[in-house]
């Protein structure tokens, strides 16, 4: 095709309208070759026409030449023609092929369909004529089988009739023989209500012989009749004259337990022990039995009707602990102690610390019990709700939670453990004060006694709480611990500091005379005199700076406890104890904890600024003031002579060496170095005050960077900080009155500053500069700075 | 403390008789729940919620306390540290109106004398069931010095009002008790004892 198209494309281009046909051939008519008169005229046309002929001819060969190649074409045309032809009716061919197919299909499926739903009904019938069949057999064989006493046999076949369709029997009714069948149902549903009954009836007897083969026997007969809450009932009250006897058993033998026996003073927690574990052990045995016979998500039903007893066990239990062990009355003595202005004698904490121990232990027997039932019955519920609603689940979560958490086992644990509370706290507070008033110091030590005394009962106590594992009672003592150290055990603390740091010169009586004032009042404010009082200046230093050190410990000991409870409760937690909450609470509470660790830290920082104002600063400032009487004004002789016998700085730095090392041998490290820090603060303050009121010469100005570089370097050997910051006025301050001339300010100054940053103002760059006595005061004020 | 998002941070303990209310409050504004058939509280519950103040995170540290006689000494050891204290009582309930000063008694022994207390008196949805009437409790608020508002869990009513105006009251008094420890320098050996209620303004 392409082909036939192509010819008058290729020649369509040079001459215009070449092949539209051979009348208007030539732009030159007959007629007017006919007028032209003039023979040159005659032959342009000549020539024109002989041009014209010549492109016609070359045009006609063109064509010819193409002539075979179209003839070609045509011929394979031709023979196309009957091809079509033949692909036409072999396309109408298939396409009624297809439209039969297409039906051939559509009536086969049907008839599949047809085939399935005659096979369906075929087994419907199947069914029921086997369900017939079956209740036939039902009938005959429940007769038989009560005749031999083959009670699973009886019920098997009871079962069958029960799961048949209702719809069957009555089908059966309809049928020929109904009248015989409506008999053998009677008989049937007497049979039903007979072997209900001997089931029900051998099962008590068994039950009463306690014979559990025979018990086993008719409780799995009991959900083939479908009376599973029955025999869950039945069961579960068998179980339960067990677990009583031997409660009962236990709780005899504990009345008789001699109190010198090992386990005498936890015995209580023992007995409880000893009921969990049997009822456990009973959940152990059981739940197959219940799981293959009752279908999984009836164990709940089971442990509801066990957890009634546990609790009438427990009630038993818990009432002998607490007459035997007096838990109320000593509760009530507690409560008594902790009023303000008791007048009761006061009970003595350790007489508490044992019964304190058998009640966290009771509890934490009690958790653990609790957290095996629910991990028991919430992984049956999950077996049988695996295809059930949310809501079901829900539902079977809920009364999960109302069975464990409303329990009369919960409820009393959760009184033991209120009252326990109340109780630890007394112990905590009791044997913290008792700590402070033996609190003693050992020389040699950096703190005293009372400091790791009040830590190791802090850390028993919340380590008690933990032992209950109980979330609530956890958090709770850790609450009452930060109390405890946050105020009452900081106050202590707090007061001792209050008494300050004596001190030694007489121009410091006045100091004195306040302390001792201070004294009395922290005597008169925590209600008892201080009968070791301050015997002596030294004892009043040696018992400042312990304390200071004591603080320091305390919030150490505050981070390191948090730290410890932290690890020790990441096992609890991985248990799951205490619910999605319990990780959030604990954090809460230990974060309260941590925070007085800061409080410590702010107390130390107060007690050294005290020691800093009231010690250091009284000694300093008068080594620092002799600095004035040192003349800075000097000439070379005395520059000289300088050089060889200091007039200040080596006797300052020696006076600073005693002072301190006073301090290094009896203050912690960490403090000794904030100490230190301070002290160079201050002397770089009181230098600074001291300078301003010195006059200079340029020697003297010499000695001053002399003596500020020995000053800086002793400080650089004693302090970890860094303390050219803290002298950087002060270094400046000599830069400038070592100058030359005033106005070689100008090279450090400004533009000129290079790396350095001026803390000095420019008013007081020039205050420095009229230190010189030599520098004319016209050329500092003209200076521009 | 640095770490995390917020401007403010409060601790606010809910207190009262069982069955008053206080887990559907808390639960209602945590949440937006009113879980009918609410079991009694074993303990304590915590919950957290941040809102948004004039454009400040104010974190809420939201304690729910067990009602019941046997959790007492557990409840009154969060009394301590809590910044504000809502103490709910129920609408139709005679007796747990009653029991208010013993209420006030626990917070007076136990509470930092800084608290803020907020008196409430819930199930306001149940209003034809009323024993308590309202000017009776706005008289006992007003003689304790209390702000008192009246609630409903259930419609929601004033839940949200309760700890929203708390939250602006608290941050207030942050405020002022920051503006007082910036004035007066600590006394030596005394101790100002900066709560996280006022570092938390330099998060």
């Amino acid at each position: 095709m392409a082909a036939l198209e192509s010819p008058p494309k290729l020649s369509g281009a040079p001459p215009p309208r070449e092949g539209a046909g051979g009348s208007r051939c030539s732009e030159i008519s007959t007629e007017l070759i006919r007028s032209l008169t003039e023979l040159q005229e005659l032959e342009a046309v000549y020539e024109r026409l002989c041009g014209e002929e010549k492109v016609v001819e070359r045009e006609l060969d063109a064509l010819l030449e193409q002539q075979s190649t179209i003839e070609n074409k045509m011929v394979s045309l031709h023979r196309m023609g009957p091809n079509l032809q033949l692909i036409e009716g072999d396309a109408k061919q298939l396409a009624g092929m297809i439209t039969f197919t297409c039906n051939l299909a559509e009536n086969v499926s049907s008839k599949v369909r047809q085939l399935d739903l005659a096979k369906n009904r075929l087994y419907q019938a199947i069914q029921r004529a086997d369900d017939i069949l079956d209740l036939k057999f039902c009938m005959d064989g429940v007769q038989t089988a009560l005749r031999n006493e083959d009670y699973e046999q009886a019920a098997a076949h009871i079962h069958r009739y029960l799961c048949l369709d209702k719809s069957v029997i009555e089908l059966s009714r309809q049928g020929k023989e109904g009248s015989m069948i409506d008999a053998n149902l009677k008989l049937l549903q007497d049979a039903e209500q007979r072997l209900k009954a001997i089931v029900t009836e051998k099962f008590a007897i068994a039950t009463k012989e306690g014979d559990l083969p025979q018990v086993e026997r008719f409780f799995k007969i009991f959900p083939l009749l479908g009376l599973h809450e029955e025999g869950l009932s039945k069961f579960s009250e068998y179980l339960c004259k067990q677990v009583a006897s031997k409660a009962e058993e236990n709780l005899l033998l504990v009345l008789g337990t001699d109190m010198s026996d090992r386990r005498a003073a936890v015995i209580f927690a023992d007995t409880l022990t000893l009921l969990f574990e049997g009822i456990a052990r009973i959940v152990e045995t059981h739940q197959p039995i219940v799981e293959t016979y009752y279908g999984p998500g009836r164990l709940y039903t089971l442990i509801k009707y066990l957890q009634v007893e546990c609790d009438s066990q427990v009630e038993k239990v818990v009432d002998k602990f607490i007459k035997q062990r007096d838990y109320h009355q000593q509760f009530r003595h507690v409560q008594n102690n902790m009023m303000r202005n008791s007048v009761t004698e006061k009970i003595e904490p350790r007489e508490l610390d044992p019964i304190l121990t058998e009640v966290t232990l009771m509890n934490a027997r009690s958790e653990l019990y609790l957290r095996f039932l629910r991990k028991r019955i919430s992984s049956d519920f999950e077996v049988g709700d695996s295809m059930a609603s949310e809501e079901v689940k829900q539902e079977h979560q809920k009364s999960l939670d109302k069975l464990l958490n409303n329990c009369l086992l919960s409820c009393t644990m959760q009184e033991l453990i209120g009252l326990y509370i109340t109780m630890e706290e007394y112990f905590m507070r009791e044997t913290v004060n008792k700590a402070v008033a033996l609190d003693t110091y050992e020389k040699g030590q950096l703190t005293s006694s009372m400091v790791d005394d009040v830590f190791y009962i802090v850390k028993k106590c919340i380590g008690r709480a933990l032992s209950s594992s109980s979330i609530d009672c956890l958090c709770a003592m850790i609450n009452l611990a930060t109390t405890e150290l946050e105020s009452d055990f900081r106050d202590v603390l707090c007061n001792k500091l209050r008494m300050g740091f004596p001190a030694t010169t007489f121009q410091d009586i006045q100091r004195g005379v306040t302390s001792a004032v201070n004294i009395m009042h922290s005597s008169l404010q925590q209600g008892k005199f201080d009968t070791k009082g301050i015997e002596s200046n030294d004892e009043a230093k040696l018992s400042f700076l312990v304390t200071l050190n004591n603080v320091e410990i305390c919030s150490e000991n505050i981070s390191t406890l948090k730290k410890t409870l932290e690890s020790d409760c990441t096992r609890l937690f991985s248990q799951g104890i205490g619910g999605e909450q319990a990780q959030a609470k604990f954090d809460s509470c230990l974060s309260d904890l941590a925070a007085v660790s800061n409080k410590f830290r702010d107390l130390l920082q107060e007690g050294l600024t005290e020691l800093n104002s009231t010690a250091v600063k009284p000694q300093v400032q008068p080594w620092i003031n002799t600095f004035l009487s040192v003349s800075h004004n000097i000439e070379e002789e005395e520059f000289n002579d300088y050089e060889a016998n200091d007039p200040w700085v080596q006797q300052f730095i020696l006076n600073l060496e005693q002072q301190m090392a006073e301090f290094k041998a009896s203050l912690s490290p960490v403090i000794y170095d904030s100490l230190t820090s301070l002290m160079t603060s201050l002397v770089a303050v009181e230098l600074e005050k001291v300078v301003l009121k010195s006059t200079f010469n340029r020697l003297g100005g010499l000695q001053f960077d002399k003596e500020l570089r020995s000053l800086i370097a002793y400080l650089t050997t004693v302090t970890t900080w860094t303390i050219r910051d803290k002298f950087a006025r002060l270094s400046q301050m000599a830069t400038v009155l070592n100058l030359e001339r005033v106005t070689e300010i100008l090279d450090y100054w400004g533009a000129n500053s290079g790396p350095l940053t001026w803390r000095l103002t420019p008013a007081e760059v020039r205050q420095v500069l009229a230190l010189r006595i030599d520098f004319r005061s016209e050329d500092i004020k003209r200076l521009r700075l | 403390m640095s770490m995390e998002d917020y401007d403010f941070l409060f601790k606010i303990v809910l207190i009262g008789n069982a069955g008053v209310g206080k887990t559907c409050l808390v639960r209602r504004f945590t949440q937006g729940l009113f879980p009918p058939g609410q079991g009694a509280t074993i303990g304590v519950d915590f919950m957290i919620k941040t809102v948004e103040i004039n454009g400040e995170k104010v974190k809420l540290q939201i304690w729910d306390t067990a009602g019941q006689e046997r959790f007492r000494s557990i409840t009154q050891s969060y009394y301590r540290s809590a910044n504000a204290l809502i103490l709910t009582y129920d609408i139709t309930c005679e007796e747990s109106f009653r029991c208010l000063p013993e209420w006030l008694r626990e917070i007076e022994q136990y509470a930092s004398n800084k608290v803020i207390t907020v008196l409430v008196g819930n199930k306001i949805d149940l209003a034809e069931r009323r024993e308590v009437s309202q000017q009776r409790a706005e008289e006992f608020s007003e003689a304790q010095d209390m702000y008192y508002l009246e609630t409903s869990a259930k419609e929601s009513d004033n839940v949200e009002k309760l700890f929203l105006d708390l939250a602006c009251r608290l941050i207030s008094e942050a405020r002022r008790n920051t503006l007082v420890n910036n004035v007066s320098s600590p006394l030596p050996g005394e101790g100002k004892s900066i709560s996280y209620l006022t570092c938390c303004n330099f998060n």
